[in-house]
């Protein structure tokens, strides 16, 4: 039994067939809104509120826009103000219990890192609000061309975060309980639940995109490849369109603008996403951009999630979704630029011995 | 897991405080004086900055360009240059504007104390040193030898006449402006702000230097100091950029490993000098 089975086995599980699952979905619904996987279009997801428990997608590779969506609103009104007699106010974040349902490992692990990109230095009130009562149940996923978190150290079952994880087997799922809130919200939710004693044993996945190394050797390549022509390669093909930062489930990075009401008296402070693979986005006052080349935009944005901030939280920032690859107009690819970077960083060492 | 209990801040809401007093220094810079609500000290420390709000007219990060030595009103010194800087410039006394702030690293005036310090100013570079300036003056028992440098384009471009007047007087200050076109009337030094670098006579070991000037200025002005052997530990420097949020949160500031709003704008020079984004 590897560490992960173990860990696995140590929680109470039942077995349940996917018609339970709906159930489930049905049972949480009296709880709290649930929100989960919906299909959005013919071949994109997207997470929304459940009306109804048989919407909902159970297996998909990934949503379009991740699930900070729902901590950091794409669009976010952080004041409403009266220009004429200067007074604002600002509007209230509820804090509600949500339960997220049919939520991916990569996708837990980007919320521990906006939980600490959140909570450092300033704890910011509006993410914390909005964060602090949500719940999760988690569910497994069989990973596409594009998914890579095994390689930042993110098993397709790794279950912290979680309350109640689904794992998928031939039947249908087993339930596991993670915490103490997972067990709760079972309560009442099945006559004759009985826990499965059977022995977990995970099939060994294959995801199609590897990085090279082991997650733990990434942050020191970085610490050797800032100067890399591997920029350059990416920055020509690349259209800076900023899509991978957008969807990118921990970038968190936002641009703040007022808006005014038509009546020349009403506005709003308002944030929105924003992305640093923008033209603008480094530029200060009088014009003069300090990131002004796709390749210097190209490189902060991967320094952002394999060092600056790694080296503070000891977390990569990058969780292997896939979305950037995935999403890419142009089809570049994370685990490209990341191989090619530790492939000229091992020419490099070459070179040096030499 | 994150403690979600523990107490959150409420960053984006600013304060409404009033305009006291306006002084227009040049073409394109004012001098405001404010005063926050309840008359209330900011409690600054010199080379921070505040984020300045019109609503309507968004957010900008402005160095404050006074001294907290001088009592609870302060002054930003600003250049109409975008949509909310432009805007302030038609604000008269008594208006209200949002303020955000005291927020960054400033300098530590305690830090350099018996030191001499030599200020190097180039353009608008000079309002958030004038913060620290003052503080020293005020405070001259302190302090070693007080060395004013300040450039700008041209004549019609210098800030603060009358503090520079004082400045002239002092003799315990030494201080030389150089402009990089002179007009006709103009009779002193011509040149950019490296041209008076080497001709001071320094005790480079016990002389701290600060400097504050346009991005184009920086690696010019450090080239004259290691000329002149000043150690890089006693060089500080602080640099612009767009800090939104002020808070290190948006990115917008944020240079290779640091967040200019949280780390600056005050550097120590070894902190910043390997970085390729930074100067």
């Amino acid at each position: 039994m590897n560490a992960l089975e173990e860990k696995l086995n140590r929680f109470v599980k039942y077995r349940i067939s996917e018609e339970d699952v709906r159930l489930l979905i049905d049972h949480l619904k009296q709880k709290a809104p649930v929100y989960a996987p919906h299909n959005s279009g013919e071949a994109s997801f997207s997470y929304e509120l459940v009306e109804k428990s048989t919407d909902v997608v159970l297996q998909y590779p990934r949503t379009m826009q991740p699930i900070k969506k729902f901590f950091l609103p794409p669009k976010e009104v952080l004041l409403n103000f009266n220009i004429k007699d200067n007074t604002y106010s600002k509007p209230e974040v509820p804090e509600e219990t949500r339960i997220f349902f049919g939520i991916h490992s990569y996708e837990m692990a980007s919320l521990k890192r906006l939980d600490y990109s959140f909570t450092q230095g300033h704890r910011e009130s509006n993410y914390i609000s909005r964060r602090k009562y949500a719940i999760f149940v988690g569910i497994s996923y069989e990973p596409d061309e594009s998914h890579f978190s095994k390689s930042v150290g993110i098993d397709v079952e790794e279950t912290e975060g979680f309350d109640l994880f689904l794992l998928k087997n031939d039947t249908g799922y087993f339930l596991l309980e993670i915490t103490e809130t997972g067990k709760k919200l079972l309560d009442g939710y099945k006559e004759n639940l009985v826990p499965d004693r059977e022995e977990l044993k995970l099939e060994p996945l294959r995801f199609k995109s590897k990085i090279k190394y082991h997650h733990n050797r990434l942050p020191s390549v970085f610490d050797h490849v800032y100067k890399s022509k591997v920029w350059e390669k990416y920055a020509e093909i690349c259209v800076g369109c900023g899509t991978c930062n957008l969807l990118c489930s921990t970038c968190y990075c936002f641009d703040i603008r007022d808006e005014v009401e038509l009546d020349a008296e009403h506005g709003s402070r308002t944030r929105y996403w924003d992305g640093c693979m923008l033209n603008t986005f480094a530029e200060v006052a009088g014009g003069e951009n300090f990131r002004g080349s796709l390749a210097r935009r190209t490189r902060h944005r991967l320094y952002r999630k394999f060092r600056y901030i790694t080296a503070k939280s000891e977390m990569l920032h990058c969780v292997g979704c896939g979305r950037c690859s995935h999403y890419c107009p142009v089809g570049i690819s994370m685990t490209d630029i990341v191989n090619d970077l530790i492939a000229d960083h091992e020419e490099k060492q070459k070179r040096e011995k030499i | 897991m994150e403690n979600f209990a523990l107490p959150t801040e409420d960053l984006y809401s600013p304060e409404i405080a009033t305009i006291t007093r306006v002084e227009t220094l040049t073409e394109s810079e004012k001098r405001f004086e404010i005063r926050m609500p309840g008359e209330k000290a900011l409690n600054h420390k010199p080379g921070q900055f505040v984020e300045v709000s019109i609503f309507g007219f968004g957010e900008a990060p402005i160095s404050i360009c006074s001294s907290p030595t001088r009592g609870p009103l302060f002054e930003l010194t600003v250049r109409a240059t975008g949509r909310l800087t432009d805007k302030m410039h038609l604000l008269s006394e008594g208006s209200q504007i949002g303020i955000r702030g005291p927020f960054g690293n400033g300098f530590d005036p305690g830090a350099f104390k018996g030191k001499d310090i030599l200020f190097v100013c180039g353009g608008i570079g000079l309002a958030p040193l004038k913060s620290l300036i003052d503080y020293t003056l005020d405070r001259r028992e302190d302090f070693g030898r007080i060395i004013i440098l300040y450039g700008t384009r041209n004549p019609s471009e210098i800030l603060f006449p009358e503090e520079i007047k004082t400045w002239q007087s002092r003799k315990d200050v030494e201080f030389a402006i150089t402009v990089d076109q002179a007009s006709e009337e103009w009779q002193g030094n011509v040149g950019v702000i490296t041209t008076l670098i080497p001709g001071l006579e320094l005790d480079v070991k016990n002389t701290i230097v600060t400097v504050v000037g346009p991005p184009v200025m920086y690696k010019f002005v450090l080239m004259s100091l290691k000329g002149k052997r000043i150690p890089d530990e006693n060089i500080y420097l602080s640099l612009e950029r767009r800090m939104k949020c002020g808070v290190g949160k948006c990115g917008h500031c944020q240079i290779n490993d640091t967040y200019v709003c949280q780390d600056g704008p005050v550097y120590h020079y070894p902190r910043v000098k390997q970085l390729e984004e930074a100067i």
